[in-house]
């Protein structure tokens, strides 16, 4: 079985379960007519029992070769980091100004995958300008 | 009537500011074609909200521009490098790549760019004939219908995802309950809005999209290693093929336009199955089939007239039926919607000359993206050595800001966040991104005319098989489903006695 595979089809069926549980707390139809939780709880059932198929199916399967490329520890970690200056550049989103954020955000970017400082710095501050020049001056969004 | 609907078209399309969208558009979405790391979907989906703040006509040019150009310019690093710049130039890379690498990586890249137009051009040709029926014969569905169509395009996407139908139906549910976030159609009662007000009007849309195309791409390529500049491509030597050369690729290159187009208008089928079901039959039917895969023209010609000619076709049933026929024409609808054009036969009926508009904007785009390809070619190629690395930043600065712009709230660039991570999650446990975009745009349509038909036939669901189109529409999910099932548990049944005991 594949662990990827598993998790996965148990992610399923735990989201299946709770849609079906949230939405069994919406007041029922009129008439004998689907209320707003009719079409959510169908979906819910079909998904469980979906995702019980995949997890039987899984489990039976030997392990094969993977779906995907396989991925080494750099390629994680840059993803990693990657997700983590994004996350840090929305949490900003109004305390910092925009053009500061976004210039840190592309240098260390940029500094994840090997660029050097004398490269990174200056490709920041382009793509920092030519955003702000596109969307602020451009297009009159105005980027706090 | 028809006669004033085209002069507007063509007075609309004409105007040279709109003009200049197209091209920009077009442009653009060669650049994201060509450039390996980024889509035609992707592009799509990061370049709309630049088209927020302009009127409907410019919108569409830039939208179409992007969508029309990005699929030919796919198959200039699938001709020079063996890399497929979009799905759809999977198999232009079976002759393309041999074809340069033996010295004329010109010709490969000319034989592209005549052959994506012709295919472009026949499928624009089918859309003008057979969109209107459609539309007109769509006018007649009632919500039983409408829910059973919801179901067909749903089920066809699902058993097209590459041997993965479990994933695939389970990606399209997900799409399904994540559409169902928001006010109850029926009876506004918010659902999984967890007292937020700026969920009430459900998830945002175009946001969701640039997170699962864009942002979800771009972390699943860093996950897969390369980040380098790629391969630096040999020299562009003549690009224009001799008439002699034309003369051979004629019927395959027709072969491939026609397979395109008609793979194309199935809805979810796009133009990567196109180009390799015509491939197939265009080295079936050929004089010298030894010479496919190994550098053959003919090849070359079958297979990017057929990814070109899906666009056509995936538009008919877009625009008539409000089906998307592939990824990048799913997040066109929601563009589309963006601008206040909901595909449908209804577009048809009251909206005509936008419709001949948009028809007139494909054929300007299928002859820019012929001069694209044929003198913009060199340039392009040389584009190539962008550093990866250097791509994704810029997509995840035009994504944060792009989800940004579209309602000045944060909260949008939250969901193109979390969006970003769903896809990069599905990518890597092998669940299908297609399904789940279906789902979201089929959600609605399929949750209130599977309401209001069981209001109709006062909550009997044998009143939805009475219908017969609803019935037939149905039964061909069905078997859309069984079959990919069937065929797995044939294959598995020969080559395991012990199963077939």
């Amino acid at each position: 079985m594949k662990r990827s595979e598993l998790a996965a089809a148990l992610a399923f069926l735990l989201f299946g379960s709770l849609l079906w549980s949230a939405a069994a707390g919406f007041p029922p139809g009129v008439g004998g007519l689907p209320g707003p939780g009719f079409f959510p709880r169908g979906i819910a059932a079909v998904m469980v029992a979906l995702a019980a198929a995949w997890l039987a199916r899984a489990r039976r399967r030997p392990s094969g070769p993977p779906s995907v490329p396989a991925t080494g520890a750099p390629q994680a970690k840059r993803v990693v980091l990657t997700v983590i200056l994004l996350a840090a550049h929305l949490a900003l989103w109004g305390r910092v100004p925009f053009p500061l954020r976004t210039f840190l955000f592309a240098a260390l970017y940029l500094r994840c995958f090997d660029e050097p400082w004398r490269r990174a710095l200056p490709l920041a501050l382009g793509s920092t300008a030519s955003v702000v020049a596109a969307f602020e001056y451009g297009l009159g969004v105005s980027l706090p | 009537m028809m006669g004033s609907e085209i002069g507007a078209a063509l007075a609309a399309v004409l105007a040279w500011d709109v003009l200049l969208f197209l091209v920009a558009g077009t442009v653009l979405g060669a650049i994201f074609g060509a450039l390996p790391g980024l889509t035609a979907t992707m592009g799509v989906a990061v370049l709309t909200p630049l088209t927020f703040w302009v009127s409907t006509e410019k919108g569409l040019a830039m939208l179409i521009g992007i969508y029309c150009g990005a699929i030919p310019a796919g198959g200039i690093p699938a001709v020079l490098m063996n890399i497929p710049g979009t799905p759809a130039s999977i198999a232009a890379a079976w002759d393309g790549y041999p074809l340069a690498r033996s010295g004329r990586p010109g010709l490969a890249l000319g034989v592209n760019a005549v052959f994506a137009f012709v295919g472009q051009l026949i499928s624009i040709l089918f859309l003008a004939l057979a969109a209107f029926p459609l539309a007109s014969f769509g006018l007649r569905f009632g919500p039983a219908e409408y829910f059973a169509l919801a179901v067909f395009g749903l089920s066809l996407m699902a058993g097209v995802s590459g041997g993965r139908l479990l994933e695939g139906l389970l990606a399209g549910c997900l799409g399904l309950a994540l559409a169902t976030v928001g006010l109850d159609p029926m009876t506004a009662h918010p659902r999984f809005t967890f007292g937020s007000a700026e969920l009430l009007d459900g998830l945002a849309f175009v946001p969701a999209m640039i997170g699962l195309f864009g942002l979800g791409e771009v972390l699943a390529r860093m996950m897969e290693g390369s980040a380098g500049a790629a391969a630096a491509p040999a020299a562009v030597s003549r690009i224009r093929p001799s008439w002699p050369q034309l003369r051979r690729m004629a019927a395959p290159g027709l072969l491939g336009s026609g397979i395109g187009t008609l793979v194309g208008a199935i809805p979810a089928a796009g133009g990567d199955i196109a180009s390799v079901i015509a491939w197939e039959q265009a080295r079936r039917l050929s004089r010298r089939p030894q010479e496919f895969g190994g550098g053959s023209i003919e090849g070359l010609a079958a297979s990017a007239s057929a990814a070109n000619a899906a666009i056509g076709g995936a538009m008919t049933t877009m625009l008539a039926l409000g089906i998307p026929g592939d990824a990048p024409s799913a997040v066109l609808i929601g563009a589309l919607l963006i601008h206040g054009v909901q595909p449908g036969p209804l577009l048809f009926r009251d909206h005509g000359a936008l419709v001949y508009s948009i028809l007139f904007l494909m054929l300007l785009a299928a002859l820019l993206i012929l001069a694209i390809g044929l003198a913009g070619a060199r340039p392009l190629a040389r584009a190539l050595r962008f550093p990866e690395s250097w791509l994704w930043a810029a997509v995840i600065l035009l994504g944060v800001v792009g989800s940004y712009a579209l309602n000045n709230s944060v909260a949008d660039v939250w969901v193109m966040f979390g969006a970003g991570l769903l896809g990069l999650l599905c990518r890597r446990a092998g669940v299908p991104v297609g399904p789940l975009v279906l789902g979201m745009i089929l959600g609605p349509m399929m949750e209130s005319n599977l309401r209001r038909a069981l209001i109709l036939s006062r909550g009997d669901w044998f009143g939805i098989l009475r219908r017969p189109l609803a019935a037939a529409l149905l039964g061909a999910a069905a078997v859309s489903l069984a079959w990919p099932a069937w065929k797995a548990w044939r294959t598995r049944s020969y080559s395991d006695p012990s199963a077939k005991a």
